[in-house]
């Protein structure tokens, strides 16, 4: 009995041994061109057009370098961040190229968990704000962030709704800060929610409503210093944005299902339910939005509007609308290949792709482009996006505002009373301002 | 002489070693090692953690953390009402199905079969019975008459912990009514007829023959039942988060996302709440194991 089960432990052992030795070493390449084989981890798992485009990339850059393979893992954005970081803590498994991790991204960087694009990455093909404002964080030296995508933070309407409540949309796409409560008020009459915007599943659509009127009141720098957690929310100014903000609930603006009401559902109450006058949402609209009915988007007839920001009074901020950069892609710090990922965000930096991606997901991009880079055969499906947009944001200024790095305890304050409290009625102006400033010391 | 009788340490080695190796590796370290951490400031860096300790800094921050407090309080709140009305519930459909009313095989599947369903399916499917706008319970109070009542249950201060308090009920209260059944059934057919030879009336039966009996059982299900509301997650995440504005938020929800959410990479600080509330839990595991004990001497 003895003898055996000595034996039997014995070849547990040797079975040990071979399964799991020698995992870690590499087969080392021969000749001139090494084989390469890149992960790349994207989200948009479920947002086709733009798969659509880094498909296209990848593909293009696999046919151009026979030698690199790369194996494209598509996510959703949460269970992608939290593979990354287990990845990352354990220090195996991890990609070479990995979407980046929006608000954590400050701390990552400080961990050292990305590698620099450097100075000789093809930066002169991108707008100039994704280096000096996309790229910069506090604490953090170099640029490490490759950005596709470059949103504008729009107002959308129903034309029929307006006309249905007799609104005419002003020449200079700009309602004054009353009227635009009048519009709420008629909406709400006629039985339509002011907007769609709903909370069920994500902390911020209902901040931007005090995001838009913030700016409109103080301008671009302010309006950053007071939206970073910067500048005490206890001024005139800002109590001004809060209790507007309020009032516009008190009229009906957001919808009954305000807190359960999920991003994918209330884009669909927007355009294909159409129980709401007005939308807040930033250009990714067009990923959810932009694709076949059956699927969840909308009618490519529904032609809705688009406004300029409501005008607060004696506000200096009046010619800008907020922009802003979506979620770009970074080399992960264990990659065993930095320059062919890095040479791969290069190739994908080219005018040519900054074309497809507007041309398929009708999202503005951070890469420059000309009209001769767009594809010749592409879907004019939603040219008359495109021309609403030049018209109404098209004149005017952008302000883009770097919005990561921001403590934990400031995030969950602006989620706890921009997002919850006040659109919820679950706290008054002052205790408002007093958890906000609680949460920046002041 | 006496002959020694070896042991097989082999054998015992080849069946515990195995579940002892697992128990080690998943209970006892992770255990000792989050302890540990909540005397750090922990950061992953790239080559490897860095670790600082900062003594009792985190536990003390725990003192001044509005949140937390919240949280407790709320998971103390369902904890105490959570079993409570389990217990109630799961020990009077227990007696109806030991005691065969008329579809009691029916019922005792029935009851059970909310057990089955994973609970970030239950918290999704009552995400939506409780929307405001269309759920089934406005829907239906506005049906009949009651559309005052229909109001935002997830969206308001009050509501929230008590929406997820009963959910959560709903979901678990079919594993502490199996468990009391299995224990009535165990209670032999005599002890029922001598009782009612005796003239014992129903009540008198269940309140002073039977629940005494299985009394042990009760109080196994008792302390099963509220771990479970002290660490429960699933339920209130997919729920409401926590929220909103925190009105819902239990230490669970809340390690959540002191851990992954709030921007931090810094483990010590979460650790120290999983610590402080490991404490908190063994101490009203005792106070229920007091309870029990002279709740035993009295029915001795």
């Amino acid at each position: 009995m003895k003898r055996f089960v000595v034996g039997l432990m014995a070849l547990l052992l040797v079975a040990h041994g071979l399964l799991f030795a020698g995992g870690g070493a590499e087969k080392k390449a021969v000749g001139k061109q090494e084989p390469v084989k890149i992960l790349w981890w994207s989200h948009w798992a479920n947002e086709p057009a733009k798969r659509q485009v880094i498909e296209a990339i990848k593909a293009d850059y696999m046919k151009s370098h026979p030698n690199v393979e790369i194996e494209l893992v598509w996510w959703d954005k949460n269970p992608l961040q939290d593979a990354w970081r287990v990845a990352m803590t354990a220090k195996k498994g991890a990609p070479d190229l990995v979407t980046d991790p929006a608000e954590k991204v400050v701390e990552q960087l400080k961990a050292g968990w990305f590698l620099e694009l450097g100075d000789k990455f093809p930066w002169q093909n991108f707008y100039p704000e994704v280096r000096s404002i996309g790229n910069k964080f506090e604490g953090v030296k170099g640029e490490y962030l490759f950005h596709i995508s470059m949103p504008l933070q729009m107002i959308l309407y129903n034309r029929d709704i307006f006309k249905e409540i007799g609104v005419t949309v002003p020449p200079d796409y700009q309602f004054t800060a009353e009227e635009f409560l009048e519009i709420v008020k008629k909406a709400n009459a006629k039985g339509y929610a002011g907007l769609a915007n709903a909370i069920g599943n994500r902390p911020f659509p209902a901040t931007y409503l005090v995001e838009y009127l913030l700016l409109s009141k103080v301008g671009p720098e302010e309006f950053e210093l007071y939206r970073t957690g910067k500048k005490s929310w206890n001024t005139p100014e800002a109590r001004e944005v809060l209790e507007f903000s309020a009032q516009l609930r008190d009229a009906g603006i957001w919808p009954p299902s305000f807190a359960s009401m999920g991003i994918d559902e209330f884009h669909v109450y927007f355009h294909t339910q159409r129980k709401a006058a007005m939308l807040l949402i930033p250009t990714w609209y067009t990923g959810r939005a932009f694709k076949p009915v059956k699927e969840g988007g909308q009618d490519p007839n529904f032609r809705f509007g688009m406004l300029r920001y409501p005008k607060m009074k004696n506000g200096k901020g009046h010619e800008y609308i907020l922009a802003g950069f979506e979620s770009g892609y970074m080399i992960g710090s264990l990659t065993k290949h930095p320059e062919v990922a890095r040479d791969i965000l290069a190739f994908a930096s080219q005018p040519k792709y900054g074309a497809l991606w507007t041309a398929i997901t009708n999202s503005p991009s951070a890469i420059k482009y000309t009209e001769k880079d767009l594809p010749p055969d592409m879907d004019k499906t939603w040219s008359w996006y495109h021309e609403e947009m030049n018209k109404v944001y098209g004149p005017v200024k952008k302000f883009i505002w770097n919005q990561w790095g921001l403590s934990g305890a400031w995030t969950d304050a602006v989620k706890s009373v921009l997002n919850e409290g006040i659109p919820l009625k679950l706290i008054t102006v002052d205790e408002a301002i007093k958890k906000l400033d609680a949460a920046i010391g002041k | 002489m006496k002959r020694t009788e070896k042991k097989p340490w082999g054998m015992i080695f080849l069946f515990i070693g195995p579940v002892t190796l697992f128990y080690v590796a998943f209970i006892i370290y992770p255990l000792i090692q989050t302890v540990l951490n909540g005397f750090l400031e922990i950061y992953p860096g790239i080559t490897g953690l860095r670790i600082q300790f900062v003594g009792l800094k985190n536990f003390k921050l725990l003192l001044e953390d509005e949140i937390f407090h919240k949280a407790v309080i709320n998971t103390l709140i369902w904890a105490t009402v959570g079993p409570a009305l389990e217990m109630l519930v799961a020990t009077f459909l227990a007696l109806i199905v030991y005691f065969k009313v008329p579809w009691s095989s029916f019922y005792r599947v029935a009851w059970f079969s909310p057990m089955l369903v994973t609970g970030v399916i239950v918290g999704l499917i009552f995400k939506w019975v409780f929307n405001a706008d269309w759920g089934l319970v406005n829907t239906l109070l506005r049906t009949i008459g009651l559309g005052a009542l229909a109001i935002n249950w997830l969206g308001n201060l009050h509501t929230p912990l008590w929406v997820v308090i009963v959910v959560h009920f709903w979901n678990t209260f079919g594993y502490s009514f199996v468990i009391l059944l299995a224990g009535l059934s165990a209670v032999p057919e005599e002890v029922k007829e001598s009782a009612s030879l005796d003239g014992a009336t129903r009540w008198t039966l269940c309140t002073k023959i039977l629940l005494p009996i299985i009394f042990p059982v009760f109080s196994t299900t008792l302390m099963l039942s509220f771990l479970g509301k002290m660490r429960a997650f699933h339920v209130v995440w997919v729920l409401t988060e926590g929220g909103p504005m925190h009105a819902s938020e239990t230490v669970a929800t809340y390690i959540q996302k002191r851990a992954f959410q709030w921007g931090t990479l810094d483990l010590g600080y979460p650790s120290a709440i999983a610590v402080v509330w490991f404490i908190v839990v063994i101490v009203g595991v005792h106070f229920i194991q007091q309870w029990v004990r002279k709740k035993v001497e009295q029915y001795a």
